[in-house]
Order: C-alpha cells, then sequence, then structure tokens
C-alpha cells in the first residue's frame, strides 16, 4: 500500500524559502524606483533594507535550491530547464549581490554617491528584476509540468485513508 | 575618479551577466567518451565533456555501474579531469547513466 510522505522533505524547503526574497526583491527595486524622484527617505531606506534581507533570502533560497537538486534532477523528464533555472537564480543573485555593494559603497563612500549610480543601480535591479520574474517561471514550468517535488497521490488516494 | 568608478560598476556588471551558467547538452542514447569536467559528490552527479565538445550532466541512479578495470569502484573514485567512458539511456530529455568506465 502506498504511503503518504513526510511533509518536511528536503526537497520541500526550497519553495518555503523561495518566495520570500522574490517580495523583497521586488520591492526593494520599487523602493529604489521612487526614490530617485522622491525626497522623502523612506524609500531609499526602505529600499536598501529590502534589499539587503533580499539578498540574504537569494542565497538561501540557492543553497534550498541545491538541497533539492540533488533530489529531484533524477525524477525529471527534462533537467535543461532545472539547469537554466539553476544558471538564471546564480545570475540573479549576483546582481542583487552587486546591487547591495553598490548601495553600501554610496551609503558609505560620499564620491560613489552621485546620481548617475543611482540610477545604474535601478537598473541593475531591473535587470536582476527580469532574470527573477525568469527564474520564477522556469521554476513553475519545473513544478507544474514535470511534477518537481511533488507527491503524486496514487489513483485511489488509498494512502489518504 | 567618479568617471572610473561608474565606468567600472557598468563593466562589472556586464561581466555578470556574461561569467554565470554553464550548458548541457541532450544527446540520444549510447555510448560516449569524454573527460569529467566536474564531480558534485554530494548529489552523486557528474559533468562529462565528451570528445565533440557536449557537456552530459549525468545523475547516477542505484542501476549505474561504476568500473576501473572492470572492478567496481566507490563514486568517490571519480576525480575532475578523468577519462571515461559512459552508457547512457535518453529518457524524455533527461540522460541516466547505465553505466560509467574509468579509462585510466
Amino acid at each position: 500500500m502506498t504511503e503518504l510522505p513526510d511533509f518536511w522533505r528536503t526537497e520541500v524547503f526550497h519553495p518555503l524559502s523561495v518566495h520570500f526574497p522574490i517580495v523583497l526583491l521586488l520591492m526593494a527595486t520599487l523602493f529604489k524606483l521612487i526614490s530617485l524622484w522622491s525626497s522623502k527617505i523612506t524609500w531609499d531606506h526602505g529600499g536598501r533594507l529590502l534589499l539587503l534581507l533580499g539578498v540574504i533570502g537569494i542565497w538561501i533560497a540557492i543553497y534550498t535550491g541545491n538541497l533539492a537538486d540533488g533530489i529531484v534532477s533524477r525524477q525529471l523528464c527534462d533537467p535543461t530547464v532545472l539547469k537554466e533555472h539553476e544558471n538564471f537564480a546564480y545570475t540573479t543573485a549576483w546582481i542583487f549581490t552587486a546591487a547591495l555593494i553598490i548601495e553600501l559603497l554610496m551609503r558609505y563612500i560620499d564620491l560613489v554617491k552621485t546620481r548617475i549610480i543611482s540610477i545604474i543601480l535601478v537598473l541593475l535591479m531591473f535587470a536582476g528584476t527580469g532574470t527573477l520574474m525568469y527564474v520564477g517561471h522556469l521554476g513553475a514550468q519545473l513544478v507544474y509540468q514535470q511534477a518537481a517535488g511533488v507527491n503524486i497521490p496514487s489513483g485511489d488516494c488509498a494512502e489518504f485513508n | 575618479m567618479k568617471s572610473l568608478i561608474q565606468k567600472g560598476i557598468i563593466l562589472s556588471s556586464i561581466l555578470l551577466f556574461m561569467a554565470c551558467g554553464e550548458s548541457t547538452d541532450v544527446v540520444e542514447s549510447g555510448t560516449y567518451q569524454g573527460t569529467i569536467k566536474e564531480v558534485e559528490a554530494a548529489k552523486t552527479e557528474i559533468y562529462v565533456s565528451t570528445d565533440d565538445n557536449k557537456t552530459l550532466e549525468l545523475y547516477f541512479t542505484e542501476n549505474t555501474s561504476l568500473t576501473r578495470n572492470g572492478s567496481e569502484v566507490e563514486f568517490s573514485e571519480l576525480k575532475e579531469g578523468q577519462k571515461v567512458e559512459v552508457k547512457v539511456e535518453k529518457k524524455g530529455k533527461r540522460l541516466d547513466p547505465l553505466s560509467v568506465k574509468i579509462m585510466e
């Protein structure tokens, strides 16, 4: 008889952790964009905090993704999608990490604090947002087309009795 | 100085896009010879660069046999740069390694 698997499987920690950086980094980009025009420091400081938390979150998501990779890859019919998901995830993480470094340089070194670097920072974060959305799209393809990490119940649902 | 910093940031951003990622290839079922490009021991996974410049990503399964001089050996025997012969079965776009022979 089929048994219902434990919910807290290694591969489940990735979807549990991945949505936090998605929201944090999208909001960070929005905050920093608004800060280009707004004189309220809330946008600038808020954007920095969101970016910092988002970068921490994305590296945690990459760590949990690597754990899941070793398990789900053997079950996928097209692991090339997973490879692309992974590659773009690293690209996204490095883009936002670079953005965070620039942001911190601007915060602490007056020489770097210029209008043009603020614009470059936002453009970099927009590029990161683009790759972030593509990573999310590939992740969704893995789950909804290939059932990555998903338990598929038996036809008669016997394991739920 | 400011201009130099700005140029540095732009250049770093472009390099960042170019530096990330490693592509892999899908081949038909068969036997291929090549060199181990990378070993991921934690995932029992290897990347093999074939003689015709394709990169195969191979996750070992419970049915994969790993041999050297005809004898079964442990996964830990695999090292980057080793010449190997791999027999793979293509399922969808997944390559299941049936056997891996260490050639040296």
